[in-house]
């Protein structure tokens, strides 16, 4: 496979037509979203319209030296915003919103000449783990390897599109595990950062204090790469953090010799799919064969409340975020009668998702007066005291790791099977270091029954570049 | 829960616009164009994705207001979300504080030197503003303006400490004075409103919360009001139900908007939008070696320093640029001359003109020179009032003027003598008055003689040469 620095490169010395390429690569994005649905939106005009700017400038030998992603496709999760690019976060109560303003890391991977191919389908606002819970009238997007089973959540579109497109790299949404499940689900690497790292600004809110946005990529060296681009800090965002950048290339093949990892004990127990574990293990012995030294850990607390806390505050964030929707400067509009109470109530009746409606009664409930301090303010508690579980482990060890996803790809009929809670139980792996703000990776590490199987490689606050070297030794081994 | 004593219990929720060029969250200007919808941005419209950046200058105005208010001062700066539905919100909750406002356990002296306490002052964005085309109650839809909309607000909340509607007119007063020394708040153009809750004695204290008074003339009608409504009820054997009521200043009447039956719901959490700021010492000490000396500290010191009454010591420090002006005329005049000058002569000038003192072009030279003159028995006090309204219009240089128009005084004794006796003979019958018994016919010829000299001799000297020569 080309790598994205060899694609560069022949953009540059002119050898790849850039606008032939763009065009070529629509075309192929149209096909696949026949069968699969993994864009919401092909912003089509832009796209060739940054294609031949940089055909120009190539032409001209001007402003190109130093782009990092010169030509390169790239795909944003519907939730960021794309200046005049229908951005809905897969809802029907945005639909036909385009925003004035670009995300910050729609800006940065802009001015470093990325070309955005479009939109990438989700759960509705990223409420879900298998995006099934699209918006009204959204298509569910379908697992690259299996039409008929899930290709994860919520950034499902991203993961689906990073494997069936031939080039391009994704710009995906977690807040519960959105970028590492659906990355494990279609077989791709899928990097969420610390909290703080990448700027919010320009994404469409979930929960405030969990919402990430990273990089998937075909290879981790595309999702490094596309990390070093989108991280530092904003000012626009007050979340942001204002250190040093971090080069997460240099970590690529670095040796993970005397590296130390956790063996997440609770996450290769009951309830977990044996398919799923197993293929893990391999992956465990390509680190410690490379040097690496594996340990068991036992981490009772994230396994365990990880899931009820998670939910309690995204519920509760999410609840006040979704309350700006209600037609009024706009997103979706009603026809204009009785009170305003009765319009807005029109408005989001009409326009919201079942989960979205779901989320806002579970939310506006767990912060009412009388149950905040039970709900709300205990699970904030329990968030303290899961991060301070998580610190402790990482004093010992550079790294921990547990399958990304405690199941095999579903089938869309056994999906409808389950009950909300179950539903929110598929997350257990990935929403614990979710909560804590911990960088967290999927690594594809094998295929069971032609279904690809993911590791999750969690590491310290801003400990990035240890999930980079670590996945690359294991792509390495591969 | 307080036990209340007094008759009427009142207890006030002050919001108040502080005078910040950006606005809470974003750095559009807080005035300038007044098209509706010219100075808004992603953030203050709430447009998905934008997010608030905290102004540190309007924690800095939020801070002193909370020194001045002697507050305990939050350790760290959080802001909650306060969910509400409503067309004036931009995203539908708003960005207020919750767990920690930034001040607590403050006080407020009133003008009598009670102390009101104060529970907490707060920050929080202003919503936008509603535009009824055709009024209130009348139009079939609203206009937003968001121009408002994120503007920097403090809620100033005090305890039930108020026993009558001239308290809470005094105490609004008081704190406005305090905003305008503190420079954090803009006297002519900034919004001061207020929600009241009232009850009576008789009622059982039952409370009644009336919303949106706006400025301090109208939270005393408001609240008169409010008290003899509900004192008639009692009269009439009615029962005070626990409500909230609006306030109509046109038709001077409060009326019902909602009965309830619990508390609103706003359903709290941390906007986590913004981080945590933590108020470090160091930053108190800095605000608090910032802050200007304030009206009661002014107060103290003029009745102290310069012997002046209270009376007058606290009606010039009402106002920030009269005391000012008075501290340096009091360096050169004597102060119990110019806190006379200042608080009679000046303010009456001024109330005649509808002016204030930062709109004229008077300063403390001015006043000095004028009062230099005052002061020598150079000009008496009559031609000096009407420099001073003079003055109002256009500024001068006073010694010239005086001289210029020949006003000063006639202290001489013969000549002053050669007027009243002119005066005395052609007044004859006001004379004759006089010896009748009739008093004020006195007035008649010392006011004849005042024209003659144009008001350059002083009316007790020309007083007593009269009397002295009808006698």
């Amino acid at each position: 496979m080309e790598s994205v620095h060899d694609f560069i490169k022949k953009v540059k010395n002119g050898e790849i037509d850039i606008v032939e390429h763009t065009y070529k690569l629509i075309e192929e994005c149209k096909e696949i979203n026949k069968e699969y649905n993994y864009l919401n939106t092909i912003s089509e005009e832009l796209a060739l319209n940054s294609a031949s700017e940089i055909k120009i400038q190539v032409k001209q030998n001007k402003n190109i030296k130093n782009k990092k992603l010169l030509g390169v496709a790239v795909s944003a999760k519907d939730a960021i915003c794309v200046r005049d690019v229908e951005t809905t976060a897969g809802s029907k109560i945005l639909q036909s919103y385009r925003p004035l303003f670009d995300a910050f890391v729609i800006q940065r991977v802009k001015e470093e000449g990325a070309i955005i191919i479009g939109k990438t389908s989700q759960d509705e606002f990223g409420f879900g783990g298998f995006s099934v819970n699209v918006g009204k009238g959204f298509k569910i997007p379908k697992n690259p390897f299996d039409s008929e089973r899930s290709c994860g959540g919520s950034s499902g579109g991203a993961a689906g599109l990073t494997q069936k497109l031939s080039s391009h790299i994704a710009l995906g949404e977690s807040t519960g595990g959105s970028i590492v499940e659906p990355a494990s689900f279609c077989g791709v690497y899928g990097l969420c950062p610390t909290y703080g790292r990448v700027s919010r600004y320009g994404l469409i809110d979930f929960s405030n204090s969990m919402d990430k946005i990273g990089s998937m990529g075909k290879t981790i060296e595309d999702a490094a790469l596309l990390m070093n681009v989108i991280s530092g800090y904003d000012k626009k965002d007050s979340t942001s953090l204002n250190i040093k950048n971090d080069d997460y290339e240099k970590y690529l093949k670095k040796s993970v010799k005397g590296m130390k990892i956790g063996i997440i004990k609770e996450a290769f127990g009951a309830g977990v799919d044996r398919e799923a574990e197993n293929n893990v293990c391999p992956g465990i012995e390509e680190l410690e064969e490379e040097g690496a030294k594996a340990e068991e850990i036992s981490l009772e607390l994230p396994i365990k409340y990880g899931i009820a806390t998670y939910y309690m505050i995204a519920a509760s964030e999410a609840s006040t975020n979704l309350a700006k929707f209600c037609g009024m400067r706009y997103g979706a509009v009603e026809k204009l009668e009785g009170s305003f109470n009765e319009y807005f109530t029109k408005v989001r009746s009409n326009n919201f998702g079942d989960e979205a409606k779901r989320r806002i009664m579970l939310g506006t409930f767990a912060r009412m007066a009388g149950y905040r301090d039970a709900f709300y303010l205990k699970a904030m508690k329990v968030r303290t005291l899961m991060i301070n579980e998580y610190k402790k482990a990482f004093k010992k060890f550079d790294a921990l790791i547990s399958p990304t996803a405690s199941i095999l790809p579903p089938k869309f009929e056994d999906i409808e099977k389950l009950t909300p809670l179950q539903h929110y139980m598929i997350d257990i792996m990935t929403v614990s270091p979710n909560v804590a703000g911990l960088p967290h990776l999927n690594v594809p590490v094998g295929f069971e029954k032609n279904l690809p199987i993911g590791m999750l490689l969690i590491a310290d606050h801003l400990q990035e570049g240890k999930l980079i070297q670590l996945g690359s030794a294991i792509e390495k081994g591969k | 829960m307080k036990r209340f004593t007094s008759d009427i219990v009142i207890g006030l929720e002050i919001h108040a616009e502080l005078d910040t060029k950006t606005k809470l969250f974003c750095s559009c200007p807080t005035k300038g164009n007044e098209e509706p919808n010219s100075r808004t941005c992603v953030t203050c419209l709430g447009m998905p994705g934008s997010k608030p950046v905290l102004n540190k200058k309007a924690v800095e105005f939020a801070l002193k207001l909370c020194l001045a208010l002697n507050c305990e001062v939050s350790p760290e700066l959080v802001f909650s979300r306060k969910s509400y539905f409503y067309p004036d919100m931009a995203k539908n909750y708003q960005i207020s504080q919750y767990e920690m406002p930034l001040g607590k356990n403050g006080s407020l002296r009133l003008r009598d030197s009670k102390e009101i306490d104060i529970t907490r002052v707060h920050m929080e964005e202003d919503p936008a503003s509603l535009v009824h085309p055709a009024g209130l109650k009348e139009s079939a839809y609203v206009l937003v303006d968001y121009n408002r909309s994120g503007n920097q607000l403090v809620e100033i909340v005090t305890e039930p400490d108020l026993a009558s509607p001239d308290e809470a007119r005094d105490f609004m007063k008081q704190l406005i004075t305090v905003l305008n020394y503190l420079e954090i708040f803009d006297i002519n153009e900034g919004i001061i409103k207020a929600d009241a809750n009232v009850s009576i004695r008789e009622s059982d204290y039952a409370r009644v919360e009336i919303k949106n008074i706006t400025g301090f003339k109208e939270i005393e009608r408001a609240l008169m009001y409010e008290v003899s409504r509900q004192q008639d009820e009692i009269r009439h054997h009615k029962k005070i139900e626990q409500e909230t009521r609006a306030w109509d200043s046109e038709k001077g009447v409060t009326f019902t908007l909602r009965k309830k039956e619990t508390e609103e719901d706003y359903g709290y959490i941390i906007d986590t939008d913004l981080t945590a700021v933590e108020i470090t010492g160091k930053l108190v000490r800095e605000i608090k070696n910032e802050m200007p000396e304030l009206a009661q500290d002014k107060v103290r010191k003029f009745v102290e320093k310069h012997r002046i009454k209270k009376e007058d010591a606290e009606i010039i420090a009402a106002e920030k640029e009269l005391a000012e002006m008075f501290e340096k005329v009091a360096e050169e005049i004597n102060p119990i001359l110019a806190a006379k000058w200042l608080r009679r002569e000046l303010v009456r000038v001024l109330n005649y003109n509808k002016k204030e003192l930062h709109e004229v072009k008077i300063d403390e030279k001015h006043m000095i020179d004028l009062l230099k003159l005052v002061e020598n028995k150079k000009i008496t006090d009559n031609v000096a009032s009407k420099i001073l309204e003079k003055l109002i219009e256009k500024p001068f240089d006073i010694k010239e003027y005086v001289k210029k128009e020949r006003l000063e005084a006639v202290s001489d004794v013969s000549e002053l003598e050669k007027y009243c006796r002119e005066a005395i003979e052609e007044n004859p019958k006001a004379v004759e008055d006089y010896k009748k018994g009739e008093k004020k016919a006195l007035n008649f010829i010392v006011g004849s003689v005042m024209k003659k000299t144009r008001g350059k001799a002083t009316p007790k000297e020309v007083n007593e040469i009269i009397l002295r020569l009808i006698k």
